[in-house]
């Protein structure tokens, strides 16, 4: 690895502190996340995985700021976003924080390149020519860039997704399930395109999958099951995690 | 297939009731127009019903002008009167007459005059003749005493027993009022002022000297009206008389009336037909939206079975309910309208005694047939749209609009505007009848062509509108741009409702600035005089009101005057049609006019000769010397000469046929003028003339001295008056329009909702995506104006042009005020998007994000 990424790697870019996550009152509440708390460090490629309704969506929807906590903090570097209004956390998801969903990423009337600028369009900001042209031919997305996502494959739409998320050089991508839509090629493309964020760039990605084969990519995965994390793999291989999770849902 | 019907309509109850706005707001006008016209007619009904009583039969002149601008009639000879008292079966004959009489209140101004009219009549002895009962005080003893009605007593603060002025054709003369009197259960007849004197005074008064203009006349009991209309009749000269029942009587006044009201009550409808007319463009564009979202239910509906007829009748079914209910609301909104209105019109000092309104069968069943009919014929396409969609189209993800035919709908569109056009012409610029068909059919054809070209032109006017928006609002100015760009159809359809009532303003609009600039134009050209008396009040304090020609002769008698002339209007027939006649003092007509006589003696226009414009002895062949057929109410038909020509005609702004004051003192029964002529001696200043002159005209409370620069803002302050009404008219088909972009965007925020999601994920703030959703309104609206002022432009200009003769020399296109209505639609734009930018703004995020 490359001895750069491990020095920052020790810094903690997005964290979760006792989060519980509570759906609905009384008879009907459902308990999403029971007193949750994980880091992620900066320039670290995590996977999160657990059994259907562990909570991964909604452990990183509130990690990304798109969701309230019931109790607990969460906090984005510094910054406690669990305290910040709604104003601030819009302005934090537009500034410091790229999403891709498992579909429907893109704005259609938008180009690809207008939706890959689209955080910094809304910021009012000007892309930095050689910071998108990076994005960009990492993406493999040159000749794309002015068609609409209408014209685009399942998986050139993803692509212009994790583009998106990485323009503003954000803290930490956020990802749930971006392949679960796609081919297996597709896929792989996309992981190894996260993978070079992670790598050549610096960024740091947190993606939700039920993919053992996408979890093995990452540098850590982490397991979730009944909302609370159960347990942690460091440098997993796809067998070691298909095994843990075999455990799990037993 | 009804149960899914009514479950549908129930699921979508909101979205609905939005839709139905759009019916209601046109049914309520609509019903409403009706209820008030109906009530009104009522209300007069009654009123002659009560006027004429106790009239058996009524003696008049044979001699009546009846024009379309109104009618008048002759007098017969007092000496009748002594023969009908002689007629077996007459308990009572009363002599009738009739004339302008203002009094004047203790404010030192005249009362009434702002619409009802003011008349003096004779005071009628006979209590079976006489509807007003005297509250206090006692009928006029002598000739210098009077009674009024209570309505005006009340108004100008008149108690029994003050001394006030009236003013009549006649000098102003002081009266002293004897009595206070009501008009059976009113204060005064429909809120008109009433003046009455003896019957000697009121024939000085009148001029009518030893004429009357009628006997009343009620027969002893036992005596039919038929029977008594016989026998006096036969006693009666057999030309010259004639003699009516009193229900004859009582019926013809009131058709009169109706007349009147049908006119206004035809005009008001036609306001409702744009405002039902636009409802029909937002219904058709909500039940099309509607279907596009539905299209997986309506394929999964075909995929089990359903024959395409069946989703057909089940959208129309729905249609048919919203219908239903939107009209039966209208209806109801109509009738509270109709309530309003009237205590409006009381409030205006128009008196209508009758309690409530009247709600007919007729009203109830025409509002429920056109409310239900409009929804249902609008519905019709977008229901056989939903037929077409595919039972695959279930598998789909978002219904796609197809793409537009360019090539058909850019044939179509321009068909439809050409046929449009051709008709407007041949309605305008031709003589053919029912002109007004023509025009409307045209118009409604062109508003159709330009709705039909819409979708093409939507593509390069978002692209201009949404320039300066992406410029200057960034990202979401692009966004408002793209999705105004998404479903050209959609907007298009959206922005063809807003364009009929913008093209019916800017019409009107140019109509009126075109009208402005040729008064100006005229004045300018034909204007000798520095001054002119006029009329206070509303246009000009309504027809019937006027000045004694004592004014005009006590103005030209002032040193500072070198001219003064008053002007007399009547209608006469003249070679078979009615028309306007105008009269002056043909010696004096030079000095304060410029006639541009062609040929003939102006000056020298005797009692029994007529000048005529260029243009109808041109149309007519006429020469100076050839004669005429005149049919005046007192003077009957008889052949006049032309003695002058002149070049100044109607075409010029100002009158085809002229007369001599003397003439029309022989041809007409009252002689008032209706406006006052001044020309300063030389070397008079404007200010010492008006000086010298509004002592004159201070003992005429009803007039107002105007110099040529006042004259001229007060023609256009009626202009404006008429135009503002008609703004006001128009509101109610721009506000239908506005609902519809309202209704538009809200529906089509629902479909984005994911999108919007997705933005609001990826940092949009709430304040960029109202902003968005504000400015994507913005470009319908402006889109919708643009298209309606190039229609109103074009409307403008043919019926400018058709009017050419009638007067209007000039056509305008005000830049102001038509940069007013851009502003204005552009604000209204933001306004419609208020409540769905709101709501867009306050979607759940990750709801949105996560929704099917
Ligand atoms: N908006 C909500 N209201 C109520 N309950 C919810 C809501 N969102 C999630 N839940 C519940 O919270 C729990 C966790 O849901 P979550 O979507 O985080 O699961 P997940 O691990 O992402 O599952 P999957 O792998 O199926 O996507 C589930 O039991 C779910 O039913
Ligand atoms: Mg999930």
């Amino acid at each position: 690895m490359n001895p750069a990424v491990t020095t920052e790697a020790t810094a903690v870019s997005s964290r979760a502190v006792d989060v519980t996550k509570i759906f609905g009152e009384g008879d009907n509440a459902v308990r999403a996340l029971d007193r949750v708390s994980v880091e992620f460090a900066s320039g670290e490629f995590t996977g999160i995985m657990g059994p259907s309704g562990s909570g991964k969506s909604t452990l990183l929807h509130c990690l990304a700021g798109l969701d309230r906590i019931t109790s607990g903090q969460v906090f984005l570097g510094d910054v406690e976003i669990s305290a910040c209004n709604e104003k601030r956390l819009t302005l934090i998801r537009r500034d410091r924080i790229g999403f891709v969903f498992q579909a429907y990423n893109l704005v259609p009337t938008l180009t690809a390149l207008e939706n890959i600028t689209l955080p910094l369009a809304l910021a009012g900001r000007k892309p930095e020519k050689g910071w998108l042209d990076t994005i960009v031919d990492t993406m493999g997305l040159r000749d794309r860039l002015s068609h609409r996502p209408s014209e685009l494959s399942g998986g050139q739409q993803q692509r212009v997704a994790v583009a998106r998320a990485l323009v503003s050089r954000p803290a930490v991508i956020f990802a749930d399930e971006p392949t679960g839509n796609l081919d297996s090629r597709s896929g792989a493309e996309i992981l190894g395109f996260m993978r070079r964020a992670v790598d050549d760039l610096g960024q740091t990605v947190v993606m939700v999958t039920h993919d053992p084969g996408a979890a093995g990519q990452s540098d850590r995965v982490v397991f979730l099951g009944d909302g609370r994390i159960v347990d942690e793999m460091r440098s997993p291989t796809p067998d070691a995690i298909l095994d843990r999770m075999k455990q799990l849902s037993e | 297939m009804l149960r899914l019907t009514v479950k549908s309509f129930l699921a979508h109850k909101v979205r609905f009731l939005l839709t139905a706005v759009a019916v209601i707001l046109g049914v309520a006008f609509m019903s409403g127009t009706m209820v008030l016209s109906d009530t009104l007619k009522r209300t007069f009904d009654d009123l002659f019903a009560n006027v004429f009583e106790g009239t058996d039969a009524y003696v008049r002149s044979t001699n009546v002008i009846d024009t379309p601008f109104g009618e008048s009639r002759g007098r017969i000879p007092r000496s009748a009167l002594a023969t009908v008292e002689g007629v077996p079966g007459v308990e009572a004959a009363s002599p009738d007459i009739q004339f302008f009489a203002q009094p004047v209140g203790d404010d030192g101004k005249a009362i009434g005059g702002q619409g009802p009219p003011s008349l003096g009549f004779n005071w009628t002895d006979s209590p079976e003749l006489n509807t007003f009962r005297i509250v206090a005080g006692h009928p006029p003893r002598r000739d210098g005493e009077i009674v009024i009605d209570k309505g005006s007593a009340d108004d100008g603060h008149i108690e029994v027993g003050d001394r006030i002025t009236v003013l009549t054709q006649q000098a102003p003369k002081r009266y002293l009022v004897a009595g206070i009197a009501r008009f059976g259960d009113a204060d005064s007849p429909g809120g008109a002022t009433i003046t009455m004197f003896t019957t000697a005074e009121a024939a000085r008064i009148s001029g009518a000297g030893d004429e009357l203009d009628g006997i009343s006349v009620a027969a002893e009991p036992g005596v039919t009206q038929e029977e008594i209309r016989t026998r006096v009749a036969r006693a009666l000269p057999r030309h010259g008389f004639e003699v009516i029942t009193g229900r004859d009587l009582t019926e013809e006044n009131q058709n009169q009336v109706e007349e009147g009201l049908s006119f206004f009550n035809r005009a008001l409808l036609i306001f409702a037909g744009v405002a039902l007319l636009v409802g029909c463009f937002v219904i058709f564009n909500s039940f099309s939206i509607v279907v596009a979202q539905r299209s997986r239910e309506m394929a999964l509906l075909r995929a089990i079975g359903a024959t395409g007829r069946q989703v057909t009748r089940s959208v129309l079914g729905e249609s048919a309910l919203v219908g239903l209910v939107a009209s039966t609301i209208g209806l109801g909104a109509g009738v509270l309208l109709a309530l309003a209105l009237k205590s409006l019109l009381a409030a205006f000092g128009i008196d209508l005694p009758a309690a409530g309104v009247v709600v007919t069968t007729g009203t109830v069943v025409s509002a429920l047939v056109v409310g239900t009919v409009v929804t249902v014929v609008s519905a019709v396409f977008p229901a056989r749209r939903a037929a077409k969609v595919p039972p695959v189209a279930m598998m789909r993800a978002v219904a796609v609009e197809k793409p537009t035919r360019f090539r058909r709908r850019s044939v179509i569109g321009a068909g439809l505007i050409l046929v449009g056009a051709a008709l407007l012409a041949f309605g305008l610029f031709t003589d053919v009848d029912n002109r007004i068909a023509y025009v409307g059919v045209g118009a409604l054809a062109v508003f159709f062509g330009v709705a039909v070209l819409g979708p093409i032109l939507v593509r390069p006017a978002s692209r201009i509108l949404g320039a300066p928006m992406a410029r200057f609002s960034g990202i979401s100015g692009v966004l408002a741009r793209e999705n105004a760009l998404r479903s050209p159809r959609r907007t298009a359809a959206t922005s063809a409702a807003l364009m009929i009532g913008v093209a019916l303003v800017g019409f009107i609009t140019i109509f009126a600035a075109s009208t402005k600039d040729s008064i100006a134009v005229a004045l300018k050209e034909a204007m000798r005089a520095d001054f002119v008396i006029q009329p206070k009040g509303a246009f000009g304090g309504g027809p019937q009101t006027g000045f004694s020609p004592e004014l005009a002769h006590d103005v030209a008698a002032l040193p500072e005057v070198r001219t003064a002339t008053g002007i007399r209007i009547g209608v006469a027939d003249v070679d078979g049609s009615g028309q306007f006649l105008l009269a002056l003092d043909p010696r004096r007509s030079d000095a304060v006019f410029d006639l541009d006589v062609k040929s003939g003696d102006f000056a020298a226009l005797s009692p029994d000769g007529i000048a005529v414009s260029e243009k109808v002895a041109d149309d007519h062949g006429w020469r100076v010397g050839s004669p005429i057929r005149l049919r005046t109410p007192e003077r009957g038909t008889r052949t006049v000469r032309v003695e002058a020509v002149f070049g100044r005609g109607q075409q010029a702004g100002f009158t085809d046929y002229m007369i001599s004051l003397a003439g029309f003192e022989r041809s007409f029964a009252n002689q008032l003028d209706a406006q006052v002529y001044i020309l300063l001696a030389p070397g008079v200043s404007n200010e010492a003339g008006r000086r010298a002159i509004e002592k004159v005209v201070e003992a005429y409370p009803n007039a107002e001295l105007k110099n040529q620069a006042e004259f001229r803002r007060s023609q256009e302050a009626q202009i404006n008056q008429l135009v503002n009404l008609v703004y006001a008219l128009l509101a109610l088909a721009v506000i239908v329009a506005l609902i519809g972009i309202a209704n538009t965007l809200a529906l089509s925020i629902h479909e984005r909702t994911r999108e919007l999601g997705l933005l609001r994920a990826v940092g949009m703030s709430r304040r960029q995506l109202r902003s968005s959703i504000r400015w994507e309104s913005v470009i319908i609206a402006l889109f919708g104006t643009a298209l309606g002022l190039a229609v109103g432009i074009m409307f403008g200009w043919a019926v400018v042009r058709a009017l050419r003769d009638q007067g209007i020399t000039q056509f305008a296109i005000p830049p102001a005020q038509i940069v007013v209505i851009v502003v204005v639609a552009a604000l209204a734009g933001v306004a419609a998007a208020h409540f769905p930018a709101r709501r867009a703004a306050k979607l759940d995020v990750l709801q949105a994000v996560s929704s099917e």
